[in-house]
């Protein structure tokens, strides 16, 4: 209970006390995160055992709060903190010379405190409000810097994105609590049949959203706009993650249509995506890239049915991610700009940089013994294994392959070149990146007692899985590093560096139309206000009057007319005849039509044109009700 | 005796009547100050005799008016609500001509707005709608300018035909049941026709009020003519009020008429015409207007499930209540910033605090759990969803996509840095007192749902 406390409530605190405070929030950042990791820690040596630590506070009414350390939560929670607890500290030295530090740090903190919630939420709402916090708390940081060209439309977009995709979450969330009757996450992991199902594929919706998997990759790209370390925390263990996790989480409900589907997913996206890596001309989009497709292998391990698999990547990938970006965010710094053009040669200039960045690339190739050489080797097991085997393993291969080769390119571009003198040395951002790269080394040695906490047994590999998934990251390295992208690419090259804008992405689909549809409904009102208010002002008092006037005519017509009608309904009975009451109500819908029409010849009008749209309102609502018997 | 026990009944109703008579005896001698100060008082004292009555389920004067679950919580609801507003009126009009006239205005209108909440029978709808009606005329008028006149008079139009139709319509219905009591619409059971003419009526009368898509149009109108103070009034309270009245009638009616998918349909075009149209808006006031009308729609959805699923009745108690402590918060901080979109410029950074409560405003308004609106649609959700109406529902989740796209365009200019200036208005304390109250009940009641009424 303390510990889940402190994990959750340290970041938070911290990042309120640096918020209000405004001073020091480096060290305030610092021991936030070191006691969220302290908290972390604590969790997992908690539940090594076996024993869930669960939490569980009052809120809605049966729908109480629950938090829930299992082993599989308590070591996603590890992995938050540590690779926050790092990044924060090379942080403290990339933002630096920032004025606004205050803000970062705190809604950085904030950020760390929300993925923490998400992670370890025992119930679906608790998760909802997490996913919604991270959701905005991204936004916040990749808008850091609004006040610079295309940063506010970057965070708009990325939030707009996932938001649209938040929508299969609560509907999925509301079809489980539905059939449950209880909001619990493991609860309402029994649910069977079609339920599942379509709950499977509305989830798949919202982790294709967070995860940016296809054809919802364009704002990852988008989302580099905020400063360097934001990137390195979204991309390797939070809001990315946040899509796989879900998943992961609720693997054992799913069903073998959504699993196929999740495969599908997955896969296409570790190619497209892998695609778009190699055809990136800018450093940072080449790594978000990179992040899509590798979270589409993960994808690909839940759809073959061995989650375990996907976790194992994403802890590898979440060190060896965000080791890359803080190294990319040196260079950034020595270069100010991460175009791969500019920073040709940009490695020699920092060898021990260059050496990290570079451990950290060929462990995401897959080369043995660093992290992702295991943790790739089981995703290749595992689609091996599968049903769906045909679909899956020549996907997940060439997604293998693709990320031996943008590395290499990327390896090759920061080497060769001419090297420039180094600006001012960087020991802090040394420290948060040298804890990271010896993680992305050496992590491969824990997955095996990591597996046996998780009580999943992953097959003993052979030879053959190993070699494969060696060769094609070696293939892919030597490919990377010997051709340029052209060659590689050929035709696919110009629409890779688009990101495979699918019948005008969604931009086209979906925020046009809105928009266009938007300005229609405001001309139907506003061109009526500003006769309203124009003609206000320019005839004055004495139009006014005569408008008053006008209006009592018209009143009276109305209430004539209906006194008219009224008689004609005289005798409407308990047995009304339809055809009476057709012409009754047509009838004043004619009479107040014609009205209006005389109204309009007697004035530009403005009432009339909308009491003629609120008679029409109700005479669809007539036609709905007279309508509806036909239905039930 | 019966009498007796009726008018103990109905204490609350009786001590704000009272409360409005002596405002206006104290308007009499220009006395602005005592004004306020006796409708505050009758205002808390109503919501205290409230209290003991909340478990009562009763009815007065031969069953035309009910003490129920309904109008208890309408009470706690609306009470507070109209005290806010009383604030804000007097932080925006203080010492400008009628002041005292529009704050007793203001309780009258309230007044109006408990009859419907309880109303059990049709003229006491009816007194309802006049008497929110003719109050919110002469508020909205009261600037005495051109736009305040044309608006004035747009709702006075609106709401004298809209008026017409709703009683020639209920007539319909005391020829079917030979009773104006609601509690005797069983006896409708097969006699369609005769339904839908009622039901047409009721339809149009109340969604004037609640300000439903096609019957919406005088609100932009009204709120942007009328002082901000007012709209953040009629924006809450005589909105609320029609919604609670929806609920005292329909759900004495059979639901085989086919309404509840008429409603459905108005509803799901009112949040998406609603928030649409605020897309487009530069003028705050209208902007949240617009926001304002689309927010009905989500009321509607309680309305549509009365009957069919136990989070109905809670759904649209517990959402009038979230809806009246954001919206109020969202216009205070108006009031201090300034009616055009331009002027929230920056504001967040030279007035953080009031910045950070807008926010919380708006992310409520959107439903962002944990927050209170959050849980107010939640219920309303669930209730649409266990209605049987799924489609409902999904429209309403897509509407909260296209809502954060509405309330971003505030958010984000807010943390701009910009030159504009946000000095401190006369009366500011009692408009930020007001954003304190409704901030801490947007933050807090959502975290503490479990006080409010259930399924």
């Amino acid at each position: 209970m303390i510990w889940l406390a402190l994990t959750i409530l340290a970041p938070l605190g911290a990042g309120l006390t640096a918020l209000a405070l405004r001073r020091a929030p480096e060290a305030i950042a610092l021991i936030g995160a070191a006691l969220g990791l302290a908290g972390a820690i604590a969790l997992f040596a908690g539940v090594a055992g076996g024993t869930d630590i669960t939490a569980s506070l009052p809120f809605l009414p049966d729908l109480p709060i629950r938090l829930v350390a299992s082993p599989l939560t308590a070591t996603l929670a590890l992995v938050v903190a540590t690779v926050a607890a790092m990044v924060l500290t090379y942080a403290a030295g990339y933002m630096a010379q920032d004025p606004e530090r205050p803000r970062f740090f705190g809604t950085m903190l904030m950020f760390v405190a929300a993925m923490q919630l998400l992670v370890l939420s025992g119930d679906w709402i608790t998760l909802l409000a997490a996913w919604e916090m991270i959701g905005f708390a991204s936004y916040l940081l990749i808008g850091f810097w609004h006040g610079r060209n295309g940063v506010p439309g970057a965070a708009m977009r990325a939030f707009l994105y996932t938001r649209t995709a938040d929508l299969g979450l609560y509907l999925a969330a509301f079809l489980l609590i539905g059939i449950a009757g209880t909001s619990e996450i493991s609860a309402t992991l029994a649910t069977t049949g079609t339920p599942a199902l379509i709950a499977g594929l509305l989830l798949l919706f919202a982790a294709m959203g967070k995860s940016a998997q296809v054809p919802m990759q364009d704002w990852l790209m988008r989302a580099m706009a905020g400063p360097t370390p934001v990137s390195a925390l979204l991309h390797s263990a939070t809001l990315v993650a946040a899509g796989a996790i879900l998943l992961i989480r609720t693997a054992p409900m799913l069903p073998g249509g959504a699993l196929l589907a999740i495969g599908i997913v997955g896969g296409a996206t570790a190619v497209i995506a892998g695609l778009m890596a190699l055809a990136a001309t800018d450093l940072k989009r080449l790594l978000a890239a990179s992040t899509a497709s590798q979270y589409g292998l993960m994808l690909i391990a839940v759809g073959a049915g061995v989650p375990i698999a996907a976790l194992l990547h994403l802890i590898a990938h979440a060190a060896i991610k965000s080791a890359l970006f803080l190294g990319a965010g040196v260079f950034q710094h020595d270069r100010e700009s991460t175009d791969l053009d500019t920073l040709a040669g940009a490695g020699r200039t920092r060898p021990g940089i260059f050496a990290g960045f570079a451990v950290a690339a060929l462990a995401l190739a897959g080369l043995p013994p660093l992290a992702a050489f295991y943790s790739k080797d089981a995703i290749l097991a595992a689609a091996l294994d599968s049903p769906s085997a045909a679909w899956l393993l020549p996907l997940a291969l060439a997604g293998s392959v693709l990320t031996g080769a943008y590395m290499g390119r990327a390896l090759k571009v920061l080497w060769s070149g001419t090297p420039e003198k180094p600006h001012d040395p960087v020991p802090l951002m040394a420290v948060g990146m040298g804890v990271l790269v010896a993680l992305a080394a050496t992590l491969g040695l824990v997955f095996k007692p990591l597996e046996a906490m998780l009580g999943a047994h992953l097959a003993e590999p052979g030879w053959i899985v190993p070699a494969m998934g060696l060769a094609v990251g070696l293939a892919g390295l030597a490919l990377g590093w010997l051709l340029a992208p052209a060659r590689l690419l050929g035709p696919l090259l110009a629409p890779a560096r688009d990101g495979f804008p699918i019948a005008g992405g969604l931009d086209a689909l979906v925020v046009r139309p809105a928009l266009a549809l938007a300005r229609l409904c405001d001309r139907l009102d506003s061109w009526i206000i500003r006769r309203v208010v124009l003609g206000g002002i320019v005839t004055g008092a004495q139009a006014l009057s005569h408008r008053i006037e006008r209006a009592e005519y018209w009143l009276l017509a109305l209430v004539n007319a209906v006194g008219r009608l009224n008689l004609s309904l005289g005798q409407i009975s308990l047995r009304t005849d339809r055809d009476t009451i057709d012409r009754a109500i047509f009838g004043l819908v004619d009479r107040t039509v014609a009205l209006g029409t005389r109204a309009r010849r007697l004035q530009s009008g403005l009432i009339h044109r909308e009491m003629a749209m609120t008679v029409a309102g109700i005479a669809l609502v007539t036609g709905v009700l007279l309508a509806a018997p036909l239905f039930f | 005796m019966e009498m007796g026990r009726d008018l103990a009944l109905l204490a609350p109703e009786l001590t704000l009547a009272a409360a409005a008579m002596l405002m206006i005896v104290a308007e009499m001698f220009r006395a602005a100050r005592l004004v306020l100060a006796i409708g505050l008082a009758g205002l808390a004292a109503a919501t205290l005799l409230t209290l003991p009555m909340l478990s009562v389920d009763a009815t007065v004067f031969g069953g035309t008016y009910r003490i129920d679950l309904i109008s208890g919580w309408a009470k706690l609801i609306l009470l507070p609500g109209t005290a806010l507003s009383l604030l804000l009126v007097r932080a925006e009009i203080t010492g400008r001509p009628r002041e005292g006239s529009v704050q007793s205005l203001v309780v009258l209108v309230t007044l109006g707005a408990l009859m419907l909440s309880g109303a059990g029978d049709m003229m006491v709808v009816v007194i309802g709608v006049v008497l929110t009606g003719l109050g919110s005329f002469a508020l909205v008028a009261w600037p005495r300018d051109d736009a305040a006149t044309e608006a004035a008079m747009k709702y006075l139009v609106f709401g004298a035909v809209t008026g017409s139709v709703m009683i020639y319509g209920l007539t319909f219905w005391f020829g079917g049941t030979g009773s104006t009591l609601f509690s005797e619409l069983g006896q409708l059971q097969g006699q369609t026709l005769v339904t839908i003419a009622g039901l047409i009526a009721i339809i149009v009368g109340l969604g004037y009020k609640g300000s439903l898509v096609p019957f919406h149009f005088w609100a932009p109108d009204a709120y942007q003519g009328a002082p901000v103070s007012i709209a953040a009034y009629l924006s809450v309270i005589t909105k609320a009020a029609a919604f609670f009245a929806f609920a005292q009638v329909l759900r004495d009616l059979p639901r085989d008429g086919g309404w509840p998918l008429a409603l459905a349909v108005i509803a799901a075009a009112t949040m998406t015409y609603g928030y649409l149209a605020a897309l487009v808006q530069t003028n705050l006031v209208r902007l949240i207007a617009y926001s304002s009308v689309a927010q009905s729609g989500y009321f509607l959805m309680g309305v549509v499930a009365l009957g069919a699923s136990g989070f109905a009745v809670p759904g649209i108690l517990v959402f009038a209540a979230a809806y009246v402590a954001m919206n109020l918060g969202a216009f205070a901080v108006v009031l201090l910033a300034g009616r055009d979109l331009g002027d929230l410029e920056g504001f967040g950074r030279t007035r953080p605090w009031l910045g950070a409560a807008m926010v919380v405003f708006l992310l409520s308004l959107t439903g962002i759990p944990p927050l209170f609106g959050f849980v107010g649609k939640f219920y309303l959700l669930s209730a649409a969803v266990e209605a049987g109406y799924l489609w409902l529902a999904i429209i309403g989740v897509l509407n909260s996509v296209l809502a954060l796209g509405v309330y971003l365009r505030l958010m984000v200019p807010m943390y701009r840095t910009s030159s504009t200036e946000h000095p401190s208005e006369v009366g500011a304390v009692l408009t930020q007192g007001t954003v304190v109250v409704t901030v801490l009940a947007t933050l807090l009641i959502g975290l503490a749902a479990g006080i409010l009424p259930g399924p």
